[in-house]
């Protein structure tokens, strides 16, 4: 009887002390724990600073081999070494997995990957894709999951992902690499897995909805214990106390990360506090993760011949040509525009066109935009960007441009009085009409000048719409080619 | 979309992000643009936040000139 009431007792301890769930009666942990988790957001590509990451992972692992390493989304995009791979963006994933991030929710940029190599990267991840609005057609291999539930040292941690969506109902990304997917709203998401906070002893957010909707979701649902936030790229110090939720999130590619610790007892989260680790400023690397992303950094990928010039490129404007064609055929536009000072060589040989020698010409990183505007307007904007560029006229394709300039002391271009806009085929344009234009972001920025339409974001950016372009061409021959032809007059 | 810059309206193309609002707005009121990647900006709380963070329509941030 007494060995009888001996296992009773310890079984009884054994129940209370471990989280489980039997049916719905959820028995909660009931010792004082502290959790600890490792946040970071917005990473972009950065993997210079990933030795850092995990130099700063490996201290807090030493105090607690339990650590929660979470990204909110956006790994990728703002690093040709990383987005640019032989499977593009598979760095960050490879460093991930070695450092142990055990998950991640998805950011818009993830779709900046084609669906096939977003399906490859999630295949290739060691740790899930937390995200519970986004819902991939099945045939397209994108999985991720709405929640999942971590044993922490007995304590039951639910973390529940989201994404941001945009007035359209969709992340902000290329909508080509969205067909397929169906998004629901954030709000509606969260309610319908409210039901999880009943499940589990810690209940977190994974956010990538920016800080403002974070603090919203806070004041609606006190129900989280925290939310992990990317998107806006906003630098909480440590975490703020919304509704009695904390919010973290910090600026963008790894300038900091969120050290967060939670305290648990009987089952309820009774403290909160958090500090921002500074990662790309750390002199501690971990060295084998330092090799990794130098062998990252030595890309072959950057060497691949992408197209043929069969004749060399001699002048900026052969090459900015080039760069128009770019923009206008890969975005189904009419005209394609960059600024001059956006064409950063003027000379090509004729053979062999690569990856670095498009990364070289147009290393910006910069957006696209399409607008649709009138041919008042595209003068107006063309005459805005000779004036913020320099005094250098913008070149452009799709039309020609002829421009009369006032001469400064220096016999150079200072002030535009006449341009003559005509089609490739020395047509006027029709006055009556708006052309889809696409100008890189910068140059769209730039020229400041009256226009309806002010644009949207394409979701490319415009070196990865040239090395499309060259690839689709496969040879190329700009020698002679002319898109602006300038006159001083006296 | 419109947001504010130094509480002055700026129109600017959907999806920019801080650094094209930024460098509109210097631009329109003729100031040095050389250093614009090192300037501090703060959302409309406060907060800092990087030049490559998205906007969207109404946002409001702040920078010291």
């Amino acid at each position: 009887m007494k060995r009888l009431l001996y296992l009773f007792v310890i079984l009884s301890f054994i129940a209370a002390g471990c989280s489980q769930k039997k049916g719905n009666n959820y028995i909660r942990a009931s010792y004082k724990t502290d959790i600890h988790i490792v946040s970071g957001n917005d990473i972009h590509g950065a993997i210079e600073n990933m030795p850092m990451l995990a130099a700063a992972v490996d201290s807090l692992r030493a105090i607690d081999k339990s650590l929660l390493v979470l990204s909110a989304g956006d790994n990728r995009t703002g690093n040709p070494l990383n987005d640019l791979y032989t499977i593009p963006a598979f760095p960050m994933v490879a460093l991930m997995n070695y450092i142990g991030f055990d998950a991640s929710t998805f950011g818009n940029h993830e779709f900046d990957s084609e669906q096939p190599l977003l399906s490859k990267l999630i295949n290739l991840s060691n740790f899930p894709y937390i995200c519970a609005n986004v819902f991939p057609d099945t045939e397209l291999g994108i999985q991720n999951i709405p929640y999942k539930f971590f044993d922490v040292k007995g304590v039951k941690v639910c973390i529940l992902g989201v994404i941001q969506l945009g007035i359209q109902g969709i992340p902000d990304s290329n909508p080509d690499h969205l067909k397929g997917i169906r998004f629901e709203g954030v709000e509606e998401t969260i309610n319908k897995y409210l039901y999880l906070r009943d499940q589990c002893d810690v209940f977190i957010l994974l956010s990538h909805i920016g800080y403002e909707d974070d603090c919203a979701m806070a004041e609606k649902f006190p129900q989280f214990d925290l939310i992990v936030g990317g998107h806006t790229h906003t630098q909480i110090e440590g975490g703020e106390l919304h509704n009695g939720v904390l919010i973290t999130q910090n600026v963008n590619k790894l300038q900091r990360v969120t050290h967060t610790i939670l305290t648990v007892e009987n089952g309820k989260v009774t403290g909160k506090r958090a500090e921002n680790i500074e990662i790309s400023s750390s002199k501690n690397k971990n060295p084998f993760v330092a090799q990794i992303v130098e062998k990252f950094s030595d890309n072959p990928e950057l060497k691949r011949v992408l197209a043929v010039a069969t004749a060399p490129f001699s002048t900026y404007e052969e090459l900015g040509l080039l760069m128009c064609d770019a923009l206008k055929e890969m975005t189904h536009s009419e005209i394609g525009f960059t600024n001059m000072g956006g064409v950063r060589y003027d000379t090509h040989p004729k053979g062999d066109f690569t990856v670095d020698d498009v990364l070289r010409l147009d290393p910006f990183g910069n957006g696209v935009v399409i607008m649709e505007l009138t041919p008042k307007e595209i003068e107006d904007m063309l005459i805005a960007c000779f004036y913020a560029d320099r005094n250098r006229f913008p070149y452009t394709s799709g039309i020609k441009c002829d421009v009369e300039y006032t001469a400064n002391a220096k016999n150079e271009p200072e002030k535009v009085v006449k341009l003559t806009l005509t089609t490739d085929d020395g047509k006027p344009l029709d006055p009556n009409k708006k052309y889809k234009v696409a100008g890189n972001a910068y140059a769209v920025t730039v020229s400041d000048s009256p226009r309806e339409d002010e644009g949207r974001e394409f979701g490319s950016i415009s070196s990865d719409l040239l090395i499309k372009f060259l690839t689709e061409k496969k040879q190329i021959n700009y020698s002679g080619r002319r898109c602006l032809t300038e006159h001083i007059v006296k | 979309m419109i947001v504010k810059v130094n509480n002055e309206e700026v129109r600017i193309f959907k999806g920019a992000s801080v650094k094209h609002a930024l460098l509109r707005y210097i631009l329109r009121i003729k100031a040095d643009v050389s250093n614009i990647e090192k300037l501090q900006v703060k959302d409309c709380k406060g907060h800092q936040i990087d030049q490559d963070a998205p906007l969207k329509e109404g946002d409001s941030i702040t920078v010291k000139l």
